[in-house]
């Protein structure tokens, strides 16, 4: 592959259907890897492949799963990182699941630790009772977080059926019905290597690292998987219902406003591209260069915590807006208004040039870390694109289909509103 | 040692560290602004920056300023509040993409030249700030200190420090306070800024893909303004006598109770038995290998995080965990019992030895992050020592668990903080 930014990207595919990668940094201290699964929360209805049964689970379980995942018969793996000088987590979201570490020596047992517990899953009834006590303070957590509530709620109207209108980490009730048996089965489903990607990131050569890999999938010997089949239930077009207002011990009202996007179903190079329209759309109307930011600014309706932000993938889409503001009602009759008034103006060229150079700016400054580098790889590979088409989708993004979704995707019968206020 | 950046002093006093290498994608340029932590001025010292980014005498608002950066491949710029110990410090930052990756163009000029408006040359009028601006950004200021009650996990840690240093400059908000914000105007905060960017000690930090003459070069240029004689900052004050543990609790319509515990550790940066507390925070507290992970967690499943935490420059320590209301008691003893477990120097080696090696690990990672290596050497500046990280790890390597348990004998419980259900 090309240098890009001066880098250079290795990969392997394994007979088993593992796809491993690495970006050489030399000149960095530490090894940042991920093994990351397909597999999210809003997979939450599947066909067992091999058996054929149909199952439905319960909200939250990919989350648990994760969680139960760092127990092996010898105890808890964070311990064996942690002997090996490094640090270890994992993150679940709606579409995958991922565990990572962050090492400055030692570099390849950790990538060894690393495969082995994700590849060897070991529950007990009772650590499983056990972690419903510590998940249930995590969700307790998310309960008093507003800037998580006022999502979810946006969601729930934005959404019908389709589980992304579902906690990541599911509910206090919920999750009480998660069992061993369930756990082995979501994790024989997900946890295939063919529905899988290594990564690795940092000062470690790739031929290493293909080879440890190379011997870690011997000593499994497993065989290929079929395709899961995902079931997701039907998703009309229009929202559920376009408003939510909740209230909480917080000290001013949040506002979150939301638009469902109902072109979906494919992903690729062409969600990217998508995802790039749609982003360069939202800079130039609601960004700080903007005559909406500077309106809303000066009437006292937003301050620098006001943000917006896309979310694509293959199933399902919606972008967010929204901030901390006295007056939630008005803040969002403003930004219809912008809205209204970008489109008959339509966008000029210099604002999207100037945008597009911003976005390209961002991007090089993200390849700074390893973190970024890792985390961006893994959740466009999810999404079948490759971070290295980035630049050149930028490049192809014309005018023209920033305009298209304009018309498109801004279509007020499809957004709702949700709201947090004080008590 | 051997520093990796290279000092200058500018004619006027101010301070440069320049370290060039070609490591990262971006230039990372840094003003830092020293001031003494004071009821008096921390408000009037928050507000600046807020106050700076409405606009400079070439650029009148922040939209004209954005559409520059954008241009600018979306440069980084901005001002923010750091608080190290009881020392407030105004903080201006610019990172550009190296030209390397935007065929060459060369934007180093035109950024360091919005970066000296934004920090020095304010819009005024009538022998003050813009009077609009003032008064907008002091209620921008005002919701931003309230929203702290937003956020309950840093609310509690606040919070306890708060009452554990009444009547102690650290208790003061790094933004601030509400009540002080009436008393500012336009005419007495631009007085202020004039005294801090003329008379406050201050240091200008550059690190990327730079020749370090050539920048030195533009940047004396640009900075040589006139400047009087420095003003000179107290350093923290750190003893104090408990007579007593405080208990303080407070009620809120929450759904998590968020326990919070204080500590005077009678050590700081600069102390010879410094590393050994590191250490020391780290077995109780830094990470999944620590006691109170493995107890309060993984054994007694009371709480899905439970860490604690050192503040370098005023010596304190701060544990916290999340806990259902009713557990309050079964915490705070499960927490007791780790303390006096560490001053028993029962101390396993696996708790040891993987702590040494997370500091290590984490000391060495800093070099991968131009805000980290920066953030690490302020620290040293602030606290008088200078010392690389190769410095710290050989430190941190010969600490032995019999430092680790002398150490734990210095520690004093002062506070605990509950944030409790209505």
């Amino acid at each position: 592959m090309d240098a890009f930014l001066g880098e250079r990207l290795y990969s392997h595919k394994y007979n088993n259907g593992l796809t491993a990668f690495v970006l050489p940094k030399k000149n960095f201290n530490k090894v940042f890897a991920m093994y990351s699964t397909r597999y999210g929360s809003i997979d939450s209805e599947f066909i067992v492949p091999g058996t054929g049964e149909h199952l439905k689970v319960p909200e939250g379980i990919a989350h648990f799963l994760e969680h139960k995942m760092f127990e092996m018969e010898y105890g808890n793996v964070f311990d064996k990182f942690a002997e090996l000088g490094a640090s270890s987590n994992a993150f679940t979201n709606y579409t995958n699941t991922t565990y990572l570490f962050s090492a400055t020596s030692f570099f390849e047992q950790n990538i060894n630790l690393l495969m082995e517990f994700v590849e060897t899953p070991y529950f007990t009834s009772e650590s499983v009772e056990k972690e419903k006590g510590i998940i249930t303070q995590e969700l307790r957590m998310y309960e008093d977080e507003p800037e998580w509530q006022v999502l979810l709620n946006l969601l729930r109207c934005l959404y019908h059926n389709h589980p992304v209108r579902i906690d990541i980490g599911g509910t206090v009730d919920s999750i009480q019905k998660i069992d061993v048996d369930t756990l082995y089965k979501c994790y024989n489903t997900f946890y295939h290597p063919s529905n899988m990607i290594l990564f690795v990131t940092g000062c470690i050569e790739p031929e290493k690292v293909f080879n440890l890999v190379e011997k870690q999938e011997a000593k499994k010997n497993m065989g290929v998987q079929p395709p899961i089949k995902r079931i997701y239930p039907e998703e009309p077009g229009f929202i559920n219902t376009s408003a939510s207002a909740i209230r909480l011990d917080v000290s001013e009202p949040m506002f979150l406003m939301g638009f469902k996007d109902t072109d979906v179903g494919y992903d690729g190079y062409e969600l990217l591209k998508k995802e790039l329209s749609i982003g360069i759309l939202m800079e130039v109307l609601f960004g700080k260069s903007s005559e909406m930011y500077e309106r809303l600014y000066e009437k006292g309706l937003i301050d620098d915590r006001f943000s917006f932000s896309y979310e694509g993938q293959k199933d399902y889409g919606f972008c967010t807006i929204g901030g901390e503001t006295r007056e939630p009602e008005r803040l969002h009759e403003e930004i219809l208004n912008s809205i209204s008034k970008s489109r008959d103006k339509g966008i000029s060229e210099e604002d999207f040039k100037r945008v597009k150079k911003k976005f390209l700016g961002d991007f090089i400054q993200g390849f700074n870390s390893v973190e970024f580098i890792a985390t961006s790889f893994v959740s466009y590979y999810h999404k079948n694109i490759d971070i290295f088409d980035y630049l050149k989708a930028l490049e192809d993004v014309k005018l023209e289909d920033v305009m298209r979704r304009l018309d498109s995707f801004f279509d007020f019968s499809r957004h709702a509103v949700s709201i947090v206020m004080p008590k | 040692m051997k520093d990796i950046f290279t000092h200058r002093t500018l004619k006027n006093g101010i301070n440069l560290f320049i370290h060039s290498t070609d490591k990262f994608k971006t230039n990372t340029f840094c003003i830092f602004i020293h001031q003494n932590l004071k009821k008096e001025t921390a408000t009037m010292t928050a507000l600046l920056p807020f106050v700076l980014k409405r606009g400079t005498q070439n650029f009148p608002t922040s939209r004209h300023i954005s559409l520059y950066l954008e241009n600018l491949y979306g440069a980084d710029m901005g001002g923010d509040i750091l608080k190290r110990g009881e020392r407030q410090i105004l903080q201006f930052f610019l990172e550009t993409v190296n030209p390397k990756y935007i065929r060459g163009k060369d934007i180093m000029d035109d950024s360091l030249n919005v970066f000296k408006e934004l920090v020095l040359n304010p819009v005024l009028e009538d022998g003050g700030f813009k009077e609009a601006y003032v008064e907008q950004e002091k209620d921008v200021l005002k919701r931003s200190i309230e929203s702290l009650y937003n956020d309950k996990f840093n609310y509690a840690i606040e919070r306890c420090f708060q009452e554990m240093c009444k009547d102690e400059a650290f208790s003061i908000y790094k933004y601030g306070n509400v009540e002080d914000l009436e008393k500012i105007d336009k005419s007495n905060l631009y007085s202020y800024y004039l005294e801090c960017i003329y008379k406050c000690p201050m240091d200008f930090f550059v690190l990327g893909d730079v020749d370090e003459d050539d920048v030195a070069c533009r940047i004396e240029k640009l900075f040589d303004f006139h400047r009087h004689a420095e003003k000179t900052v107290n350093s923290t004050c750190f003893k104090k006598e408990i007579t007593k543990e405080k208990i303080v609790e407070e009620n809120q319509d929450v759904n998590q109770g968020k326990l919070s515990m204080g500590f005077r550790t009678n050590t700081r940066y600069g102390d010879d038995d410094y590393y050994a507390l590191m250490v020391y925070n780290g077995i109780l507290g830094g990470g999944p290998h620590s006691k109170l992970f493995q107890n309060v967690r993984e054994k007694a499943g009371l709480a899905y995080y439970a860490f604690s935490k050192l503040e370098k420059n005023k010596g304190l320590m701060l544990i916290g965990c999340g806990i259902d209301f009713s557990n309050f008691d079964r915490a705070v003893g499960i927490i007791k019992e780790q303390l006096e477990d560490i001053k028993a120097g029962k101390i396993s080696n696996y708790e040891f030895d993987s702590t040494v090696k997370s500091i290590i690990s984490s000391l060495k990672e800093t070099a991968d992050s131009p805000s980290m290596i920066i953030s690490l050497y302020l620290d040293g500046i602030i606290n008088g020592v200078r010392e690389s990280t190769e410095d710290m790890i050989k430190k941190i390597q010969s600490v032995s668990k019999d430092d680790v348990r002398k150490v734990a004998q210095k520690i004093e419980l002062d506070t605990i903080f509950f944030l409790n259900k209505k």
